[in-house]
């Protein structure tokens, strides 16, 4: 599984949004943070907050991969702004334990993410868990 | 008594036994064969931090052991370099170690064959990526490095993108993920789980500040004046501020194992 849509309309910067879908499995992190990188890199963000993007992705992934029902998908959406993007990032889990619930690997996505959101919400008699995070070129090194 | 402050304890008698032994190191006349085996005995003795921050930086876990080894040559370095007068010596060798790994990373080859004129590129982008970063004070933008360089952004793109083909994944590290079931093995950081469960809540109790300061040097890996850069204070500031931070963890660990 892994499937990649784009948005009709170009968002900022002549980019789209992009919806991609990939098996909820460690190995598929990686290619998640390279689109993160990449989009970033085409909004223009400077290289600090491409690089602070990149690994907030990995850490925001690898926090739900393992929370994730095994053979499921993880679904991560990247919608650029100006300035901005925002990425989200969901898995079904095997239980309602929040992200934040691993005091490391949240101390490291909030402090390289500009605003991280978590949700836990029941789903189809499972949970659905889902990482929203903002990151812009300002990064986390705004003055 | 509790074992926190025994352990506090230890920890002065080691640091002061291992100043004890640089002075006496510095004394002895270089050809003299004590020398070298006191040499000998104080890289060992300070392996168990090479291998620590080794680790650090292996972030594929598929080259451990390549990384001990340069961190190693590292520890090496700082054991000659240090002077006692300095102080702690775990303050003079972290850095040491961890400018050696950051090296080998800067300077060793193209895992992924990639077009000599993309290499080039690389080179062009890597040092005006330096010149702008002076000249801004902060990252260069991909459109402000293509201006610099009379390149075209696409140019860039390209660039930027092939530098992440200087290190090549192996396809075996996939069996290596802690994910993966597919093969039994002992994972070598179970020694390290109390410490990491016990670390997350005590980073959170930190300053916003010195939290953000230990994730850029330690998950990012940036180098202290990158941080001082990022984090608006100086680089003498950052140096402080880590010794401090760590010394507060490791106290609150009761252990001085957190060498990075």
């Amino acid at each position: 599984m892994s499937e990649v849509g784009t948005s009709p309309v170009v968002r900022a910067h002549g980019v789209r949004a992009v919806e991609v879908k990939v098996f909820a499995d460690a190995e598929q992190v990686p290619l998640l943070r390279s689109f993160a990188a990449d989009i970033a890199m085409r909004l223009d963000f400077d290289l600090d907050a491409i690089e602070d993007l990149r690994m907030a992705v990995d850490e925001a992934c690898s926090l739900l991969v393992r929370a994730a029902v095994p053979g499921s998908a993880l679904a991560c959406g990247f919608e650029p702004g100006e300035q901005v993007i925002t990425v989200r990032v969901g898995v079904d889990a095997t239980g309602p334990t929040p992200p934040s619930a691993d005091a490391m690997g949240w101390q490291i996505l909030t402090t390289l993410a500009q605003g991280v959101t978590e949700r836990v919400e029941p789903a189809g008699g499972g949970h659905r868990v889902t990482i929203e995070l903002t990151s812009g070129p300002a990064g986390i090194d705004s003055p | 008594m509790s074992t926190r402050e025994d352990a506090a304890r230890d920890k002065e008698a080691r640091d002061a036994a291992d100043i004890a032994r640089f002075r006496r190191l510095a004394e002895l006349d270089p050809a003299d064969p004590a020398r070298a085996a006191l040499r000998g005995e104080l890289v060992a003795d300070h392996v168990d931090l090479a291998r620590n921050l080794a680790r650090k930086f292996d972030r594929r876990g598929d080259q451990l052991e390549d990384l001990v080894q340069v961190a190693t040559i590292g520890l090496i370095k700082a054991v000659d370099r240090f002077e006692a007068e300095r102080g702690n010596f775990y303050a003079f060798a972290i850095p040491t170690i961890m400018g050696e790994l950051r090296r080998h990373f800067r300077d060793t080859g193209w895992a992924v064959r990639v077009p000599r004129q993309l290499k080039e590129l690389h080179v062009t982008v890597a040092a005006g990526r330096n010149e702008l970063s002076q000249r801004l004070g902060r990252a260069p933008k991909p459109s402000e490095l293509a201006e610099h360089l009379g390149l075209t952004k696409e140019q860039v793109y390209e660039a930027l993108v092939a530098s992440a083909g200087k290190q090549g994944t192996s396809l075996d590290a996939r069996l290596s993920e802690p994910s993966g079931d597919r093969f039994g093995y002992e994972d070598e950081r179970l020694a390290e789980v109390d410490n990491r469960r016990a670390l997350g809540p005590l980073l959170a109790e930190l300053p916003e500040r010195e939290q953000r300061i230990i994730v850029l040097r330690f998950f990012r890996g940036l180098s202290q004046a990158d941080i001082a850069r990022r984090v608006g204070v100086s680089q003498m500031q950052v140096s402080r501020l880590l010794a401090k931070t760590l010394e507060r963890l490791r106290a609150a660990l009761g252990e001085d194992t957190l060498a990075g």
